[in-house]
């Protein structure tokens, strides 16, 4: 915004990602134990991810645009997952959450159906770890996901992706800390000073 | 009625049964030859009647070359709950199907069926229940390998 002037100077994609990073739709595609967190974070009230614009989770893949993965991907399930990430509309993000997805956790070895970590089959954004993470370590990535959707490091685009990052919580955070960061956070983001918001108002100016 | 109560019924029923020692509930060993017969007792008594049966499952122990088989039964009558444990040679996996007398016994035993190997005679439709057709050995075996498998290193 450029002072009193009603136009806006931005490049077309910088808006588009912006747009992007503050309407996911996830898909609800959970496998095992960390769907029981995804849906603690994504549904219930103490964790509520429509807060941060994430909350619209879809059954079917064609109206979806962020697929969190939760729980062990196993042999049988590879294809059907793989076909579910193709079904889905570009630009598309995924997160990988828990030990499973990320390495295969505890059934890395000796197991002869769990899928060695979920970038073998379909490409990821973000990991989430934890056995299973948090509801606030899962909003914690989605976070970091919409941080690169808005600075354009995860452009949902076939054959133009980075590496995928690991988006940990700090060692030694307790609850309490992470949601009072996440109040102040919210706070900050989306409070609306009604004075201000008033006084600057031109048609108010005009009036008087 | 007590362990010890209930253990002098199956005495009754059957001499040769022996007690597991430190099982809650109570857990009994009789060999395969007549473990049928034993069954179909434990089913037909009117004091006992083991009219459920919970889960039928297996473990292998390979130093002993022997597969074990574990019937998990409850009688909703009496509110009993018993273990019936036997033991296969692990060369020749055969036992006898439960499904005549326990019809869930059918998917039960193929899903041993599928994951160890077990041969069920008499069993009316003995395929795999899990894993694909044309999967190759039965991976719950201690001694499985696999191309997909990794090795724990030391």
């Amino acid at each position: 915004m450029t002072g009193q002037s009603s136009y806006v100077l931005t490049s077309m994609d910088r808006i588009m990602n912006w747009a992007r990073a503050n309407s996911l739709w996830p898909l609800a595609f959970g496998t095992s134990c960390c769907a029981i967190e995804m849906m603690m974070s994504s549904m219930a009230s103490r964790h509520d991810l429509s807060r941060f614009g994430a909350e619209v989770v879809r059954p079917t893949p064609r109206q979806a645009d962020l697929l969190i993965l939760a729980g062990t991907i196993v042999k049988r399930m590879a294809k059907p997952l793989r076909v579910l990430y193709e079904q889905m509309p570009e630009p598309r993000y995924v997160i990988a959450t828990g030990a499973c997805t990320i390495s295969g956790g505890p059934f890395t070895y000796n197991s002869y159906t769990t899928v060695r970590g979920a970038d073998e089959i379909i490409p990821v954004d973000v990991f989430v770890p934890g056995c299973p993470p948090r509801p606030e370590a899962l909003i914690y990535g989605i976070m970091t996901l919409q941080k690169m959707i808005k600075t354009g490091e995860a452009y949902g685009q076939p054959y133009q992706r980075r590496r995928p990052i690991t988006a940990a919580l700090p060692p030694g955070m307790t609850q309490a800390q992470l949601q009072k960061e996440i109040a102040e956070f919210l706070e900050a983001h989306a409070t609306i000073d009604v004075d201000k918001a008033a006084h600057n108002n031109r048609w108010e100016k005009e009036r008087y | 009625m007590t362990d010890a109560e209930l253990f002098a019924k199956l005495q009754e029923v059957d001499a040769r049964v022996v007690q597991l020692p430190n099982c809650r509930p109570l857990a009994v060993e009789v060999p395969v030859g007549f473990l049928l017969a034993f069954m179909g007792k434990l089913k037909s008594r009117p004091d006992l009647r083991f009219i459920q049966l919970l889960d039928h499952l297996a473990m292998d122990w390979p130093e002993k070359n022997e597969f074990e088989l574990v019937y998990q039964l409850y009688s909703i009558e009496h509110d009993l709950l018993l273990a019936v444990h036997t033991r296969i040679s692990r060369e020749s996996p055969y036992a006898l199907t439960m499904s005549r007398l326990w019809p869930i016994a059918q998917y039960q035993e193929r899903e041993v069926f599928d994951l160890f190997g077990i041969l069920y005679e008499g069993h009316p439709d003995l395929r795999r229940l899990f894993l694909e057709d044309d999967w190759v050995g039965f991976p719950l075996r201690k001694d499985y390998k696999d191309y997909f498998m990794l090795e724990m290193p030391e």
